[in-house]
Order: C-alpha cells, then sequence, then structure tokens
C-alpha cells in the first residue's frame, strides 16, 4: 500500500534525493530536449551553441573594448572580458531557465508526481551545457588567436565548475521557489541580474578597485560572484591562484546551495495549488 | 492480491484564493500577508473507494470538484485534511501529452514522455517499436510533433500513456479527439486494462458514456459528495436533478 498524501506530508531527505536519482534520466532528457528544441529550426542548428556566445562577446567587445577603451588600457581586456562574461552567463542562464522551467511546465507540475526539484536541475543542466559550450569556443577559437593558451591554472577549470554549479544551484532553486507564489519575479530577475552584473568584475578590470576607498571595496568584494569571477580568471587567463578566493567560493557555493535547495524543497507541496 | 485500488477518507481540500487570479509582490507586501481570509472549499469530507478491476466514473458540474479530485489522486495536490491511500501505479492522463516537446520529433517525445511518466530509459528502448505500431502513425514518428494533426497528437500521447502500464488510470475527458479506429481501439485497451484488475476512473460530462463504461459512480456538488453508487442511478439523479434545475 502507498500512501501518497496526508495532511502536508514532509518529504524525507533521504527519500527525496533517492526519488531524485531515480529521476535522472528525466531531468536530462528534459535538458537536453530543450537544447535541442532552441535550434531546431534554425538553418546552422548546433553551430549556434558556440556562435551565440562569440556574438554576445563580440558586441560587450565592440562597446565596451573599442568604444569606451578598455582595450586600450589593457591588452588582456578580451580574454579578461569574455571570461567573465562567459562566466557570469551561466549564472543567469540557471536563474531565468529555472524561471522558466516552473511557468513552462505547470501541465506536468499538476499532473504528474515527481521530485519537483527535477526542472530546476534539468534548467541547470541546459545552462552548464551552455556554458560548456562557450568554454569550447574561448579555447578553440578565442584563444589561439589571441595567443592565450591553457596553463596550469588551467587545471582547476573542473574544480572551479564545480562550486560554480552549486553556487548557480542555490540561486536558480531560489528563484524557482519565489516565482510560484510571485510572478513578479520573471521581471524582476533580469533587472536585479543585470545591477549585479555590473557592480561584479566583469566589464571593468579589477584594479579600479584601487580608485575607490576602502570600505567600498570591501562591499564590492562581499559580492558573492567576486571570489568565482577571480577565479575564472586564474583559469582562463593565468594569473596566480589565490587560496582565499577558493575559500569564499567553496562557502558560498555551499551555504547557497543547501540553503536555496531546502528552500525549495520545503515549498514543493504547495506548488499545484498556485497553478 | 485484494482490498481496495483508491481509498480514500474524510478528504478536505480548500483554497484561499487571492484576490486577483495572480498574486503580486505588490499585494503581499502591501497587506502584509500571502493570501486573502476567504476559503473556499474545493473538497468537502469525501470518502469513497475504488476496487480494483472497477471502472469508477465521476460526473458533476463545472467546479463541482472533479479536477481537483484528480489531482489528489494523482499526487500532485495534497490534501489539507484526511488520507488518501493509492495501490498501484497510477497514470494520470489528465492532460494527454505530459512532457512532450512540440520542436522534437514523435520518437522524441517517445522518450520524453515515458521518462516524465516514470520508465527508465532502457524500459522505452524495448517498448519504442510497440507503441509506434499502436499509435499507428506510422514515418510520421520521426517528424516534429507540431506537425501533428490533434488526433495524431492524441494518439502517439495515448500510446505512450499504455505503454507506462499502468494499474490505475486517471481520465479527464481525453477521449473526445481521435478518429472513430482509435476510439475503438483505445476502448478495448481499457477494457483489457480492466480485465487484468487495473482500475479506472473516468471524469465526463459524457453522461451516456459514463453509464456504459463505468460501473459505479461518484456525484459530487460543490465539492460534497451528492450521491455515489451503481453508475445508472447516479447519472439517473444527476439527470433528474439537472431537469429540475432547468425547469426553475
Amino acid at each position: 500500500m502507498n500512501k501518497i498524501g496526508g495532511p502536508r506530508s514532509q518529504p524525507q531527505s533521504r527519500s527525496y534525493l533517492a526519488a531524485l536519482w531515480h529521476r535522472r534520466e528525466f531531468a536530462i532528457a528534459l535538458a537536453f530536449g530543450n537544447l535541442k528544441a532552441r535550434h531546431a529550426a534554425t538553418s546552422l542548428g548546433i553551430v549556434w551553441w558556440v556562435l551565440n556566445p562569440l556574438l554576445f562577446g563580440a558586441v560587450y567587445f565592440l562597446v565596451f573594448g573599442l568604444i569606451f577603451g578598455g582595450a586600450r588600457r589593457s591588452v588582456d581586456y578580451l580574454p579578461y572580458l569574455l571570461s567573465g562574461l562567459f562566466a557570469f552567463n551561466y549564472t543567469t542562464a540557471s536563474m531565468t531557465g529555472a524561471v522558466n522551467s516552473i511557468l513552462s511546465n505547470d501541465k506536468l507540475l499538476v499532473n504528474l508526481q515527481f521530485p519537483r526539484l527535477i526542472l530546476p536541475l534539468a534548467a541547470l543542466v541546459e545552462a552548464a551545457v551552455g556554458f560548456m559550450a562557450s568554454m569550447v569556443a574561448y579555447y578553440v577559437i578565442v584563444a589561439p588567436t589571441l595567443g592565450v593558451y591553457p596553463t596550469l591554472q588551467t587545471l582547476m577549470l573542473p574544480a572551479i565548475f564545480v562550486l560554480h554549479t552549486g553556487f548557480n544551484l542555490g540561486l536558480a532553486a531560489v528563484a524557482a521557489r519565489l516565482v510560484i507564489p510571485f510572478r513578479d519575479v520573471k521581471n524582476l530577475i533580469p533587472i536585479a541580474v543585470r545591477l549585479w552584473f555590473y557592480l561584479s568584475p566583469v566589464l571593468w578590470p579589477i584594479a579600479f578597485l584601487d580608485n575607490i576607498p576602502h570600505a567600498m571595496q570591501l562591499v564590492v568584494k562581499a559580492n558573492p560572484i567576486f571570489p568565482l569571477l577571480v577565479l575564472y580568471r586564474s583559469a582562463l587567463v593565468g594569473a596566480p591562484i589565490e587560496v582565499e578566493n577558493l575559500a569564499f567560493a567553496t562557502v558560498w557555493a555551499v551555504v547557497l546551495g543547501t540553503v536555496g535547495v531546502i528552500l525549495f524543497v520545503r515549498h514543493e507541496d504547495q506548488i499545484a495549488r498556485y497553478l | 492480491m485484494t482490498g481496495p485500488a483508491i481509498t480514500i477518507d474524510d478528504v478536505v481540500v480548500s483554497y484561499r484564493p487571492y484576490t486577483d487570479r495572480n498574486p503580486t509582490l505588490k499585494r503581499a507586501l502591501a497587506q502584509r500577508r500571502l493570501r486573502s481570509s476567504v476559503t473556499v472549499t474545493a473538497l468537502d469530507q469525501v470518502s469513497f473507494s475504488v476496487e480494483k478491476g472497477e471502472a469508477f466514473g465521476v460526473i458533476g458540474a463545472n467546479g463541482a470538484g472533479k479536477s481537483t479530485l484528480l489531482r489528489v489522486l494523482a499526487g500532485t495536490l495534497k490534501p489539507d485534511e484526511g488520507s488518501v491511500h493509492v495501490d498501484g501505479h497510477i497514470s494520470p492522463l489528465l492532460a494527454l501529452g505530459l512532457g512532450f516537446n512540440r520542436q522534437l520529433s514523435g520518437l522524441r517525445n517517445i522518450y520524453l514522455g515515458g521518462l516524465a511518466g516514470g520508465l527508465r530509459r532502457a524500459e522505452i528502448d524495448q517498448k519504442v517499436d510497440s507503441i509506434v505500431t499502436y499509435s499507428g502513425i506510422g514515418d510520421a514518428v520521426f517528424r516534429p510533433v507540431k506537425t501533428y494533426s490533434s488526433g495524431m497528437f492524441a494518439r502517439l500521447a495515448f500510446s505512450v500513456a499504455m505503454a507506462m502500464e499502468p494499474d490505475i488510470l486517471l481520465l479527464d475527458e481525453v477521449l473526445a479527439v481521435g478518429d472513430r479506429e482509435f476510439h475503438d481501439q483505445s476502448m478495448e485497451t481499457m477494457q483489457a486494462l480492466l480485465a487484468r484488475s487495473g482500475t479506472i476512473v473516468f471524469v465526463s460530462h459524457a453522461l451516456a458514456q459514463v453509464k456504459s463504461f463505468c460501473d459505479r459512480a461518484l456525484w459530487l456538488e460543490q465539492g460534497e459528495v451528492r450521491a455515489l453508487g451503481p453508475a445508472e442511478d447516479v447519472v439517473a439523479a444527476y439527470e433528474a436533478a439537472g431537469g429540475r434545475r432547468r425547469k426553475q
């Protein structure tokens, strides 16, 4: 006898993880289905995975590198810009993807019982694949033309990616959790993310921090994505890795990942009531 | 195995609806609370059980709580009070084509729909040929689903749902689509399901269909059980009440 509902039964954490693991193929099929569908009707198809981040990077380089002169101040501006841009984009894509995964799968949520975290997780997988494609674009096309080659620090890339993924999982889960009662979140996220983007060291070099008061520096460095961006620069451009940043990135990944998932899962019983 | 397939006891589901359709952050902040104090009871102390091998009809006017009841049975909506026991693998056909992505081919959607319903990829590998054959859509399975007619879509979706070999099937007025041949084929499949002690819960406004297909029926009115018993009697009572109301 399988009891499927008493009043407000809370999922047990271990059996919840087991149920998630049992449904992993579903999460992956959803993610790759979306990835395939996204460019299904285009003539270039899969090429867009690599072309998209490149064109995106080209626009930012044109505006901030050439027009505003970022490239005149530093010869390494382009690899600096792209590494930050691609990394930040992974976070943005995770959050917006998670929100859309809840809103566009309302039929699924109303009709089928499954661990709801599957949906934001599928969005995370989708965003991660997109990020990997942009890394391919970076190493196959950008790096050779600019003479930036993998260094010893590049070996840290998988570890940084894992931390970044934990970080994004937390943000994706929180965004998905909030959009269920508050549809406004879908409109707020792009704006909040844009502000966050300009406050993060993506377009401006970290050396800019030397020109501002110490107290302000601390505020800017308290930005949770700050250590991750610095780590990506080390891995992609070749600066030495600072243990301090690695420690902060780990703490943020663990805290955000855990808190986000718990917030989402504790509320998931209620999702069907809002649809 | 003996014992009922579905037992629900004193199930209560109430919504505290928002004043408008969608809640907004502004309103929540302004009111300092998320929900209005008005409570709408969608299901009020509903109890019944459905035996294995039984086709069980649910009838009632729009807004009587039929869809809420199906969501409770499917396990997607937790009741506020009462308990729900389900014995067996449940497959909701509340909406056809769950998990489908219309941009992708029928073949990919067989996998998406199957995985959504809880099958493993390896299981689908074994079933995919019979799903395609049963659906009768032929080579169209390689085309994107968005190019399908609504009948073809229903055929494929129904075939995927049946491939999950459910013990309990929840049907929400879905068999109105598809041509005569498909209709007969799906009826045959459902009779076979009943014959191997499967259970069907059938929500419909097609009273004649409920009368002929279901053994027993439940009449819901404003979330309460108005009548429960042999399908013919319940449908007759419902028709009589409806007739009376129309005369007034």
